[in-house]
């Protein structure tokens, strides 16, 4: 074989195990469909960690090609074992590289100690856990591992010192978690016992190829998170868990738990304040309640004897302002204490104020009978003159009942009107309309919006026997009269005539130096006729009052009419003598007298005097085009609705709640009413008179209540009532059962807090008990009192009829929750049907709250996690029945080879091992 | 420096033999092949280049020995696996908090976002720096370290693939926490988040959260996302007409762009409900199935896009509620005969009423509910909660009765106690009884001012109702609220109360309600994985993650075996829209830096690969008679 072919058949055979090469690595690594290569032979799982590398084979044939250009003076079999090698040499390295590993199993031991450092675990406590470790670290095995954990509100890995060799556990003052570590934290590190996080650092702990053991040292009161979830977590995690109770009895210590507070208070009612407090040994107290920010009124010093373990203590309150209550109770000259902190605790209630009443009265002076009788049924009463009256819904969305007595409609504007008719009927008020001289058609209310929310009409039928009014209009036609003011006065007569009832009777006595009869007494219904003779009324002459309203007295006086009423015209000055025993006589017969002085040149004083006298009023007029509205007023006033003045007895027509405990019928009798007709259904007539108009009478109007009264209620017709044992007992209970309901629906809150979450849940049912869905609510949160921050969290709707919301509390004190309930209506506008109030306390951190150990916990959790409770030193090290299986990685064991292939290598180069036949040539040469 | 591997001793060791072996191997001379010569001249001229070349002979022979012990050093030194000191370079302390929340199931990135969450980790940890440990945790509603602190490449790539997503929301602070304290008094401590945002609100995890020296890096992950969610299913039976049930589910749109649903309500496998909707962008749409009646034990809500397409994240498609169980309570009345009694207990169809002497008592049976008319024996084990009617002084009762009283009523009740439901005992007269002494831990639920006189609680984990007086001497049995008592109060024993909820939320700890004998529960999870699960006051604690259908089995004589479900029920892990930055107490999270590929704190590799080039040198250079 030529040389030339030697090298070519040579190159074929390098290309030949480079294509071979480089397709199996192709084929069984970069084509391999997991990043690793894993096979099992007799049970033990191989794996290549890192298959790539194994590419470094692929330098096989440049080794190759290298050879066949050696210029070394070597025998071929040296040659070809010196390749192998090398390439084994290269092998056996990327096989390390490649990092073979092989599963393995071992039953080594990390054991992890979980020490509660926690500032309710006494020094004695965690000496006796430091005792544990320790002893455990000299039952440890050669191969087992210890690592120590300390927690409190947050878990600390502890590095072991080394003392003569051995680890030692750090002394105690080293192992509490203090301020100084972590000085941004407002909290101390030590308030607190998370025993969950402690486990979960732990599992960050154990290296692997160990079996994992924990070992939880605590007096198992956790403040957060739950170590009993954690501990199922725990096994599954493959980490076999024990528990050590703290033992140690607690020491001195008294805590206040809790406080409870009713869940409802009425202002006035007294209730006990209860506390829970906490010691763990005889002990004596010195307790101070506050309410507020002042001593408790009734009860709020003691001096306590405290027995071990918990004691009940009470305290006597009342409330008597509504509104936020804040119980705070202070322990303190206690001998043997170690935490000030649950020494302290606030909780605070919401006692609803008062209801709240707006009393608008006429006659403000007189307005003392019925705030007096309010006041001592417990309501708050906000007496004020109509002008007074709250300008916006707002504002009078305060009050629980609106009570309007005795009012002139001049005096309440139309807005105030219509304000009153959204508060009953929008917002569910309550509405009373009282009576008086200014009462109903008395006070022009006829045709007001009032009247439409009324239960009763104010054109009240009259009586056919009787005339409701007798008028004499007493018209000045002297020569200052003439022009305008008479052609007024007479349009003013007109007007009169025409606002009568038909069988109202009038008269018109026009006078100038003496009075003349234009009218005689005749019933308003022949009007045409009347207001002719009106017009014949001409302007001369001089003025003199008294003889005209002398005739008017003697006309009026002769007549049957419930109201009999005179008005006087002038506009200049007359003799007075005689007139004022004139007035005197006629109000003495019920005939009142209204004077219009007008311009500049009337008597004013004489026109007043003869108002004031005559029980009517005085009207000083400057225009006489004011007169027809003057007259028509005064007409309407007198006569449209008459007041029925006579003593009477009330009759209850119709049962009623609110008259219940009430003997109606043996109340005094009554001295008026103003007249009404009542409307039909759903007006509801309970009192009449004896004549079967209506005194009370109830009306559903939207969401609230009017109630029409049409005596009065005070010392002018209901003067016998004021004196009335029930009076302030039936006005009391009127009002409560006709009142605004503020909140229409109260829904019962349930609040719990679990590691620090608070989760607040309401559940709504219909009327029907069905469940109350798509209810749009907001809770409000308030705290800590008092003056603490406002936030409003969302509730959600979490199952058929149950609403829920949770929310974390980062500050300590008491809190009061607020729940309000929206449901959309029928134009996609939100409206408020109901409301729900709670309350919860979080007064310090809960780590001192609580000392007696929960060893009931620590074993459940144990148990769960695979291990025991109490275990011996060496029990913690035992790996049982437990194997872990690891990864050993092979890649020394390749190296070694590596090195033994290449010391081979060296040694195949380095000495001639075949063709050594030259030798005896030469030897004999030499011979 | 420090040996990882094997003994600096045993290095030596290794190295001085093979060291001296190869020292002796160049000792050795190679002896060579004899070349006849034909002509002396060129022999001479051979022999005279040699004597020229010597020298440099000699210096190549030692270039070569000193190239093999080099080698030779390189090996025995990579059996040492050595490291780098800390105390000499301080790398990186590193916690990784992967978020495995249900979001980062969705498929919005291929496969899914916790598969490429993992990506970037295992690249992470490919790059770790020589010095950098790692710690790599999974964060979902709770943490779960997943490897030590370390800068074992292969020990966090092992903890990259045990990472998987689990059906609760992400609690980040949680996860913070146990980052910084890991991370307490450590060099260079960082902290990575890997997460699609969906952590909650920042402004309550960074509440109360001080980073320190922490710096915070973030990773996100997720494209966009197209997501419709059941986000509520529940089930309750109404108060009054138990054989019905009102079931409430609601579903979200959380995209931008409206969408038609396909809502399936499913009763036992068995269709109930299929219902087309049509959702605006971000609707939450709440639909309430009221008046179901039927035996559907296991109720199931699936969602589909009306346009056969699939969401992104098919965790939140299924919703599961199991009904309320309304079985058939095991009553046993151990009375000399009360027929106000039997009337009453008549009223329910649902009650297996069992009347026995006292003399009788205790019964062989097992009972739900017993009530003690007028005595009170020792309670028996088998027989549950117990309802006692005055009972007399100086028997077992759980609360001691104490003087007579007479002619009382009941001033104040507990309105909100489950056992006067609907009752008005304002106006119930009574002619004699006792006053109860409850203990301190028990509830009055009912009072005359003479003393307390109905009273709850629980005993020995065994929940009671105690009347300090005999029905009978009252007007409270001829008013209709005597069999409401009584069945209100066996309904609160047997948890038939409408605050019975039929789902837990995954991610919270669950407390089902176990017989509170039982110390440690299996519960099954619906994968069929047991789990042992302690039991502590009459409840097994368990922190799910899992949504479905869950079994409780109690263990016992005849063992107990309840059912729940459960069900994720968040809208904010169904909003899987990822956030491209995290921001925490004004604290904006960086960019994770500092990971290059290629860069091994093992020093052995390069010392291995150095071998390698070392000895392929060596081969050219030895055959080409470079270095002989």
């Amino acid at each position: 074989m030529s040389q030339r072919t030697r090298r070519l058949l040579w190159g074929l055979f390098i290309l030949l195990v480079g294509v071979g090469l480089f397709a199996a690595y192709k084929h069984f690594i970069l084509d391999a469909p997991t990043a690793t290569i894993k096979w099992i032979r007799h049970g033990v799982t191989y794996e290549f960690l890192n298959p790539r590398t194994l590419g470094i084979l692929l330098v096989a044939p440049l080794l190759l090609f290298v050879l066949g250009r050696s210029l070394a003076d070597l025998p071929w079999q040296q040659r070809v074992l010196s390749v192998l090698l090398r390439i084994a040499f290269i092998g056996l390295l990327a096989f390390g590289l490649a990092r073979l590993a092989r599963t393995a199993e071992t039953q080594k031991v990390c054991t992890v100690f979980l020490m509660d450092v926690s500032d309710s675990v006494q020094n004695a406590s965690i000496e006796d856990a430091r005792k544990v470790v320790e002893k455990a670290i000299q039952a440890q095995k050669k191969d087992d591992l210890v690592r120590l954990v300390t927690f409190a509100r947050r878990p600390r890995l502890v590095e072991l010192e080394k003392k003569d060799g051995k680890l030692v556990v750090p002394p105690v003052a080293k192992l509490r978690h203090d301020k100084a570590d972590d000085p941004k934290d407002p909290v101390d590190p030590g308030a607190g016992s998370d025993l969950q996080a402690a486990l979960q650092l732990a599992y960050g702990v154990f290296p692997p190829g160990y079996l994992k053991h924990a070992v939880l040292m605590s007096d198992g009161v956790e403040t957060d998170g739950d170590v009993l979830a954690e501990a199922n977590r725990a096994r599954g995690f493959g980490v076999k868990l024990f528990a050590v109770p703290y033992r140690r009895p607690p020491p001195g210590e008294v805590a206040l738990k809790t406080l409870h507070l009713p869940d409802k208070v009425d202002i006035g009612q007294p209730f006990d304040v209860t506390a829970d407090i906490y010691a763990s040994r005889h002990e004596k107290a010195h307790a101070r309640l506050y309410q507020g920010v002042t001593l408790n009124g009734l009860d709020s010093v003691r001096e306590l004897e405290l027995k071990p373990g918990n004691n009940e203590v009470k305290f006597k309150s009342v409330v008597r302002v509504g509104g936020p209550v804040t119980y705070s109770l202070k322990l303190d000259q206690l001998t043997s204490d170690k935490f000030k902190q649950n020494n302290n605790y606030s909780a605070t209630l919401d006692v609803p104020g008062r209801p709240a009443i707006l009393y608008v009265e006429g006659q403000p002076s007189r307005a003392s009978y019925l705030t007096s009788a309010l006041s001592a049924q417990q309501f708050d009463v906000d007496v004020r003159a109509p002008t007074a009256f709250p300008a916006s819904l707002k504002e009078l969305e305060r009050y629980d009942f609106v009570i309007l007595s005795d009012v002139p409609k001049e005096q309440v504007s139309l807005a105030s009107q219509d304000l009153i008719e959204k508060y009953v009927r929008d917002l569910g008020g309550g509405f009373l309309f009282a009576g008086g001289e200014n009462g109903y058609g008395l006070g022009g209310w006829a045709h007001t919006t009032i009247e439409r929310i009324l239960p009763v009409r104010m054109d009240a039928q009259r009586r056919k026997d009787m005339p409701s009014v007798a008028m004499v209009l007493v018209i000045d036609r002297s020569g200052s009269m003439n022009g305008l003011p008479i052609e007024m006065a007479k349009a003013a007569c007109k007007a009169t005539v025409g606002t009568l009832q038909g069988d109202d009777l009038i008269e018109v006595i026009a006078f100038d130096s003496t009075p003349n009869r234009y009218v005689k007494m005749a019933p308003a219904r022949y009007r045409s006729r009347i207001q002719n003779e009106i017009a014949r009324i001409q302007a001369g002459g001089g003025t003199e009052i008294f003889p005209a309203l002398d005739m008017a007295y003697q006309d009026i006086s002769v007549v049957q009419a419930r109201k009999k009423h005179v008005i006087l015209l002038t506009d200049g000055r007359a003799p007075s003598q005689g007139i004022k025993d004139l007035v005197q006589a006629m109000i003495a017969e019920s005939i009142t007298v209204t004077t219009v002085g007008l311009g500049d040149g009337a008597d004013g004083d004489l026109l007043r005097m003869i108002a004031e006298t005559g029980g009517g009023r005085y009207h000083a007029v400057p225009d006489p085009n004011s007169l027809p509205k003057i007259f028509t007023r005064e007409t309407e006033l007198i006569a449209r609705q008459a007041a029925v003045e006579e003593w009477f007895p009330v009759q209850q027509v119709a049962p009623a709640d609110f008259l219940k405990g009430i003997a109606i019928n043996s109340a005094p009798l009554l001295h008026g009413y103003v007249a009404t007709q009542m409307k039909g259904p759903p007006a509801q007539l309970i009192l009449a008179s004896d004549r079967g108009e209506p005194i009370l009478a109830r009306s559903k109007v939207g969401l609230g209540t009017t109630l029409a009264w049409t005596s009065d209620v005070k010392n002018l017709w209901a003067v016998d009532w004021l004196r009335w044992p029930g009076y302030s007992k039936f006005w009391g209970q009127l009002v409560r059962d006709n009142m605004r309901k503020k909140q229409r629906r109260e829904l019962d809150m349930k609040t719990e807090v679990e590691n620090g979450v608070v989760r607040a849940t309401v559940d709504a049912f219909t009327l029907d008990e069905r469940f109350d869905n798509a209810m749009e609510s907001k809770l409000v949160i308030n705290g800590p009192e008092p003056h603490g921050d406002r936030r409003e969290v969302d509730m959600k709707q979490i199952a058929p009829g149950r609403y829920q919301a949770q929310f974390r509390l980062d500050k300590y004190g008491s809190f009061l929750l607020q729940a309000k309930h929206y449901k959309r209506n029928k134009n996609d506008n939100l409206k408020q049907i109901a409301v729900s109030y709670g309350h919860i306390s979080n007064p310090y951190p809960r780590e001192y709250a609580s000392f007696e150990p929960d060893v009931d916990r620590l074993e459940r959790a144990a148990l769960a996690g695979g291990g025991t409770l109490d275990p011996k030193p060496k029990a913690v090290f035992d790996p049982g029945k437990d194997k872990i299986v690891y990864h050993k990685q092979l890649h020394n064991r390749f190296i070694l080879a590596a090195i033994l292939a290449f010391l081979l290598d060296l040694l195949i180069r380095r000495v001639r091992l075949f063709d050594r036949r030259f030798l005896p040539k030469r030897r004999r040469r030499a011979a | 420096m420090i040996f990882a591997g094997f003994p600096l001793s045993t290095l030596l060791t290794i190295g001085g033999i093979a060291g001296g072996l190869v020292v002796v191997f160049y000792i050795l001379k190679l002896r060579r092949r004899p070349v006849a010569v034909p002509f002396s001249r060129i022999w001479q001229r051979i022999l005279r280049d040699k004597e020229a070349t010597t020298l440099f002979s000699q210096l190549k022979r030692l270039l070569s020995l000193l190239l093999q012990l080099l080698l030779l050093a390189l090996l025995v030194l990579a059996l040492g696996d050595p490291r780098l000191s800390r105390s000499i370079t301080k790398g990186r302390n590193i916690v990784v908090l992967v978020d495995a929340s249900a979001s980062m199931k969705a498929t919005d990135v291929k496969p899914s976002r916790i598969a490429v969450a993992k990506q970037k980790l295992a690249k992470m940890v490919r790059g770790l720096g020589g010095s950098d440990r790692m710690l790599i945790a999974q964060m979902d509603a709770s943490l779960r370290p997943l490897s030590t602190m370390s800068g074992d490449v292969s020990n966090l790539q092992a903890a990259v693939e045990q990472i998987h997503a689990s059906d609760t929301r992400a609690d980040l602070a949680r996860g913070l926490r146990f980052a910084l304290d890991s991370l307490r008094d450590l060099w260079r401590p960082e902290i990575i988040v890997i997460s699609d945002g969906e952590v909650g609100d920042p402004k309550e995890i960074a509440r109360g959260l001080d980073l320190g020296n922490a710096d915070l890096r973030y990773v996100p992950i997720g494209k966009s996302g197209k997501n419709v969610a059941i986000t509520r299913f529940s089930v309750r039976r109404y108060p009054l007409d138990k054989s019905r049930y009102e079931v409430m589910l609601e579903v979200t749109n959380t995209n931008d762009k409206p969408v038609d649903v396909e809502l399936t309500l499913l009763g036992d496998g068995q269709v109930v409900d299929v219902t087309r909707l049509h959702m605006g962008p971000n609707e939450r749409l709440p639909r309430f199935y009221k008046d179901l009646a039927g035996a559907s034990r296991t109720l199931e809500a699936t969602i589909k896009l009306a346009d056969g397409q699939h969401d992104d994240l098919p965790a939140d498609d299924h919703a599961y509620a199991l009904m309320p169980e309304r079985r058939r309570a095991r009553v046993l009345a151990v009375t000399h005969g009360n027929t106000y009694l039997d009337a009453a207990l008549l009223l329910d169809e649902y009650l297996d009423v069992t009347e026995i002497a006292p003399s009788k008592y205790p019964p062989k049976e097992n009972f739900d509910v017993t009530i003690f008319d007028g005595v009170a024996p020792p309670l028996s084990t088998n027989t549950g909660s117990a309802l006692y009617l005055d009972p007399p002084d100086g028997a077992s009762a759980p609360v001691k009765p104490g003087h007579s009283i007479d002619m009382f009523g009941f001033d104040v009740w507990d309105k909100k106690s489950p056992v006067l439901r609907w009752i008005d005992m304002g106006d119930i007269q009574v002619a004699e009884g006792h006053k109860l002494e409850p203990a301190r831990e028990d509830h009055v639920i009912g009072a005359s001012v003479k003393g307390p006189v109905l009273v709850a609680g629980r005993r020995n984990g065994r929940r009671f109702v105690e009347l300090g007086f005999d029905p009978r001497q009252s007007d409270f049995v001829l008013r209709v609220g005597w069999p409401l008592f009584v069945l209100n109060t066996i309904n609160s024993f047997v948890e038939e109360d409408t605050g019975y909820l039929s789902s837990y939320r995954t991610g919270e700890v669950w407390r089902i309600p176990a017989p509170s004998t039982a110390e440690v529960a299996t519960l099954v999870d619906p994968a069929g994985h047991k789990h042992r699960v302690p039991v502590k006051e009459g409840r097994a604690v368990y922190l799910g993650d899992q949504a479905g259908f869950y079994k409780l089995i109690v263990p016992g004589e005849p063992p107990v075996t309840s059912m729940f479900a459960a069900n994720l029920s968040d809208v904010s892990e169904s909003r899987i829209k990822p956030v491209d930055k995290l921001e925490l107490g004004g604290q904006k999270a960086t960019a994770a830096l500092g990971f290059h590929a290629g860069v091994r704190r093992e020093l052995w590799l390069y010392l291995l690969f150095g071998a390698i080039l070392l000895s392929l040198v060596e081969w050219v250079t030895y055959h080409r008679r470079v270095t002989v």
